[in-house]
């Protein structure tokens, strides 16, 4: 995306700086309305949050939040939580990337049309109204669950219970499935034609097609949109709230009862922390993503 | 015009402007409600009425209707005396009542807040801004001191104890916490939130320590026995809310008695048969809920008035009752005629802060039947202290249930 050919140079290749600093200042004052909003919905929350973390109750500066961190019972939420967002990544991302080719490559214009409108609204589809869409279908009294126990399937008698890590990482399937399938289908669609042609005409296998060209190509895009998934797992705050009464330990559930609860109010800036330590869990969780990225843009042009 | 006319105009107007404002206002000062501590530096209820009528609403917060009756409560002091109610997120917490007053524009700010007792212990320690406004209610004197500040920046409103409402179709039916354990209840019993989040299940947790030989010290038992419901399948996850219930998720709820009665009619409403039972081998009260005004209220008679509506011992009418001639009296008159806002908490269920005062002076109705704690029954109340003790308990176990 550099775009190195704008810079001005005068006859013997020298830069005009008068020139540079007018370029830089013209692209300042396009970037300025992002760079206003940012700072104001982005930066500064940011910046009051980092700085609340290090604080205690009395406001002197402190360690001790992030000391909680790695201790009972917010070290299990935090491994639940990253637990519960890489599994139900993982389950999402495969067969979404799957369907999303299925569609991409065989399906008609009509039926793509219709996949995105459904997995358009799937994808937005969360909170509360989900958590209860499941409750009612797949809860002990459900209509799925009775469906199915008069086919002589007793989900709950065989040990399935919606309210489990399992259970959750079920529903967010629902979301997470169609997501992948919007985030993925534009990579799959800039998969051009004529590199499977060209492998084809050198004499190349559809396996070696795909195992050489096509997979090395998608991953990065797969894994982009792997992380989206991660990252909405991760965060995800309503439907775990709604479907478990704190009793599976997550990061976001605990900041919110920190934040918003009747019991505990003597905590705020350790839900800060929290929340800065999910923010550090999820940067770390893009350096892959970076390296991969960069090595894959070569081929991209 | 010449310049002699402009100021011959300007200075008739003037005149006459303060003649009629001469006439309109009384001959004492105009009272600053903001600054009324009591009925008597607030003029007398009949101007206090007046004066909240002339403003036209009360912003309240975070009041569920189904919540101690609250809806007829709103619904009463509305109808009386015509001042709209704007309530902000009715099912938010006391946190975001507190969070509200620190930070909300003075167009959002809430009138009078209705808080936990732990939401209280935060901001009126030392070193605290003053959030509330002092005021004095006429009945202030008959609050029991424990649960009142000795200036009349908050005082308690009302309290509820711990029982089980369940499905009529649960077989057997339950009648203490210890029967939750029975296998025939499994997948049903639930909870109205996460104990380390909401006083209500917090409390539930209370109930089920004193059913399993615990104590208010010791809140140890009622985890395990949660632990042990949640491993034998009884105890699910999902939260107890009027829409799982009616969409089956659970049958078994620990709830204040205080909701039970708005509950049982909702779930009537939508074809449901629900009970409530007080558990025989428990009865935990819990701490009084808080009433304050706030300092920044944007209107002050009518934060006021509903103070003074709030604790009126009145036996009267009920919004239902009220006739269009009610609604013709003024001030005194009118505020004597409806139903006092004790014995509106003590129709729903709840146990009002007055009950006391009420009793010796034959001012308690009755409430509805079979939500109040059984004759002898002994009743456990965890303090403040008891509770912050319980909650650091709960809050480092509760999540690896």
């Amino acid at each position: 995306m550099s775009t190195p050919e704008v810079v001005s140079l005068d006859r013997k290749g020298a830069p005009i700086w008068g020139t540079l600093i007018g370029q830089f200042l013209k692209a300042l004052l396009a970037l300025a309305p992002l760079l206003v909003f940012m700072s104001i919905f982005f930066f500064a929350p940011l910046w009051a949050v980092v700085l609340d973390s290090f604080k205690s109750n009395e406001g002197n500066f402190t360690f001790a939040n992030y000391a909680d961190v790695f201790k009972e019972p917010i070290i299990t939420a935090m491994r639940t939580s990253f637990g519960l967002a890489m599994v139900s990544a993982l389950v999402s991302a495969v067969p979404g990337a799957v369907l999303a080719f299925l569609i991409e490559s065989r399906g008609s214009d009509r039926l793509r049309q219709v996949v995105a409108s459904i997995s358009g609204v799937l994808a937005n589809t969360g909170g509360v109204p989900l958590a209860f869409m499941f409750i009612a279908s797949l809860g002990a009294e459900g209509a799925a669950t009775g469906l199915l126990k008069a086919f002589g399937l007793d989900i709950y008698g065989a040990g399935f219970s919606l309210f489990t890590f399992w259970g959750l990482v079920l529903v967010y399937t629902y979301f997470q499935i169609p997501m992948m399938v919007i985030v993925f289908s534009p990579a799959i669609h800039g998969l051009r034609r004529e590199w499977n042609e060209a492998a084809r005409t050198l004499g190349a296998t559809g396996r070696q097609f795909w195992a050489n060209v096509g997979i090395p190509l998608l991953f990065p895009s797969f894994l982009s949109a792997f992380l989206l998934l991660f990252a909405s797992a991760f965060s995800a705050y309503a439907t775990a709230r709604a479907m478990t009464n704190g009793t599976i330990a997550l990061v976001p559930l605990m900041i919110g009862n920190l934040l918003d609860g009747n019991v505990i109010f003597d905590e705020v800036n350790l839900a800060k922390a929290l929340a800065v330590a999910m923010i550090f869990v999820t940067l770390l969780a893009m350096v892959p993503y970076i390296v991969i990225q960069r090595r894959a843009q070569r081929w991209q042009r | 015009m010449n310049l002699k006319r402009v100021v011959a105009v300007a200075a008739a107007s003037a005149i006459a402007l303060s003649a009629v404002v001469a006439i309109s206002t009384p001959s004492q000062a105009a009272i600053n409600y903001c600054k009324a501590t009591d009925l008597k530096t607030a003029g007398g209820l009949d101007a206090l009425v007046k004066a909240a009528k002339k403003e036209g609403a009360l912003n309240v917060i975070t009041l569920p209707r189904d919540w101690a009756n609250y809806g007829e409560a709103m619904d009463l002091f509305s109808k009386a005396f015509g001042i709209k109610i704007n309530d902000d997120n009715p099912d938010g917490s006391s946190a975001y009542e507190i969070q509200t007053i620190k930070t909300a524009p003075a167009a959002k700010q809430p009138d009078v807040v209705d808080i936990g007792v732990s939401a209280l212990n935060g901001v009126i320690g030392a070193g605290s801004d003053k959030l509330f406004a002092d005021y004095k209610v006429a009945n202030f004197a008959a609050i029991p001191s424990k649960w009142k500040s000795e200036s009349g920046n908050w005082y308690g409103d009302y309290n509820g104890i711990i029982g089980i409402a369940y499905d009529a179709s649960v077989s057997p039916a339950p009648t203490k916490i210890s029967d939750l354990a029975n296998a025939a209840y499994k997948g049903q019993v639930a909870l109205t939130g996460d104990p380390t989040a909401g006083q209500e299940p917090f409390m539930a947790v209370y109930a089920a320590a004193i059913a399993k030989g615990g104590s208010l010290d010791n809140i140890q038992p009622g985890i395990d026995f949660f632990k042990s419901l949640k491993a034998n399948g009884n105890f699910i996850a999902t939260k107890a809310t009027p829409e799982n219930y009616v969409a089956g998720a659970y049958k078994i709820s620990l709830t204040w008695n205080f909701n039970a009665p708005g509950m049982i009619a909702g779930a009537k409403a939508a074809g449901k048969n629900l009970k409530f039972v007080v558990p025989s081998d428990a009865v935990i009260a819990g701490t009084p809920y808080i009433q304050a005004i706030n300092a920044k209220a944007p209107h002050c008679a009518a934060a006021r008035l509903w103070e003074e509506f709030l604790y009126s011992e009145n036996k009267g009418k009920t919004s239902a009752q009220l006739t269009a001639k009610d609604l013709k009296l003024t001030g005194s008159k009118l505020f004597n005629t409806i139903l006092g806002g004790q014995n509106v908490f003590v129709s729903g269920g709840a146990t009002p802060i007055l009950q006391a005062d009420m009793t010796a002076k034959k001012k308690l109705i009755n409430g509805p039947d079979g939500f109040d704690v059984p004759k002898g029954a002994k009743v456990y109340q965890p303090s403040p202290d008891q509770q912050v003790g319980g909650k650091t308990l709960v809050s480092a176990q509760w999540p690896t249930l």
